[in-house]
């Protein structure tokens, strides 16, 4: 009766894992991808397929990095030839250098002539206008840039 | 009831996962993991500040691309880019072994020019093929793969010595020639 007892009262104890921990675990997950992470603050206006490549490199210091969109605008209000985007907003040709220079003047003063263009342009864009992009970007002296690419999977 | 209000009362926070995990969905969709990969290149200056050495025929690898997309590689039609690894390679380590190519590799230059309608994704694709075969050379230097030599660190000090090591006399010569 007493053994019989102590076997019953044990019994009565289910076990349970303690899911206390678990928001503190998601959290950490959360802040994780809260610093990894961007906001997307402004939606593109230009649509860019970017083409694939295998021989990438990463660049570092993303404070150098300064981007350029080229590729068909998303709306018919800009047009249907091929655009150029920068800093948010479809500009011309004409206007690329003086947003190179405001862009060089952001930068801290020991890093003015490292800065980096980020070429994003869709793979069907023309390289006539890529050249062009080119040709404005090396009057300013803007000449490092890297060819936005994704890495090629297979092969 | 006495007895009553000395009985702690828990607060349930069984729900508190679940609404962490609407958190973390939200940023997941939200955001975008910064990733600024690609092919760098340093482009040349203006015409004006060149200096306008003289190269000779031999050095030069020239790649052109149409605006229907062919390519004319040394002047020999290739209907495609499979070859090209190769022949840059052994085009850049001839070190003057055979007349038609480059005499060093530090003098050797890849010369890639397009037409004002080529698809910037045929051009992109000839880009990535030299960059790498140079990957390639960089790597064999140091009895490595081109991806491993790619992913070498170089905030490392024993990695960035590895990384100067495989370009120890192999400049990147890449000239990307203004459009017709």
């Amino acid at each position: 009766m007493n053994t019989a007892n102590r076997f019953k009262k044990k019994n009565q104890h289910t076990a349970e894992i303690s899911t206390a921990s678990l928001p503190d675990i998601v959290f950490l997950l959360l802040f994780f991808f809260m610093v990894s992470a961007t906001i997307k603050t402004k939606e593109e206006m230009i649509t860019v397929e970017i083409p694939k490549a295998q021989a990438l490199t990463k660049v570092d210091q993303k404070s150098l990095l300064r981007e350029i969109s080229i590729g068909l605008p998303k709306s018919s209000r800009y047009g249907s030839s091929p655009s150029i985007e920068a800093g948010g907003r479809i500009i011309s040709l004409e206007e690329l250098p003086q947003w190179g220079i405001e862009q060089r003047e952001q930068l801290p003063e020991a890093q003015k002539d490292q800065m980096i263009i980020l070429l994003r342009a869709d793979e069907h864009v023309s390289m006539g206008l890529v050249s062009d992009v080119q040709e404005k970007l090396k009057e300013i002296n803007a000449r490092k840039i890297l060819y936005r690419t994704l890495k090629e999977t297979g092969s | 009831m006495k007895p009553r209000s000395l009985k702690p009362e828990a607060i349930n926070t069984g729900s508190m996962a679940d609404i962490a995990f609407l958190l973390l969905i939200f940023f997941l969709v939200s955001t975008t993991i910064l990733q600024e990969q690609g092919l760098i290149l340093k482009l040349p200056p203006k015409p004006e500040e060149q200096n306008t050495a003289k190269i000779s025929e031999r050095n030069l690898f020239k790649i052109l691309i149409n605006s229907q997309n062919q390519y004319l590689i040394r002047g020999e039609i290739s209907p495609d880019l499979s070859g090209l690894r190769s022949q840059v390679k052994s085009f850049v380590m001839n070190r003057g072994a055979i007349p038609t190519l480059s005499d060093h590799p530090e003098k050797a230059i890849i010369s890639i020019k397009t037409n004002r309608g080529t698809e910037y994704q045929y051009f992109i694709e000839v880009l990535d093929e030299v960059k790498e075969a140079y990957y390639e050379l960089y790597g064999e230097q140091v009895g490595m793969t081109a991806e491993a030599y790619r992913q070498l660190d170089q905030r490392d000090p024993s990695e960035y010595q590895l990384y100067l090591q495989g370009k120890e006399g192999l400049p990147m010569n890449i000239s990307i020639a203004d459009p017709d």
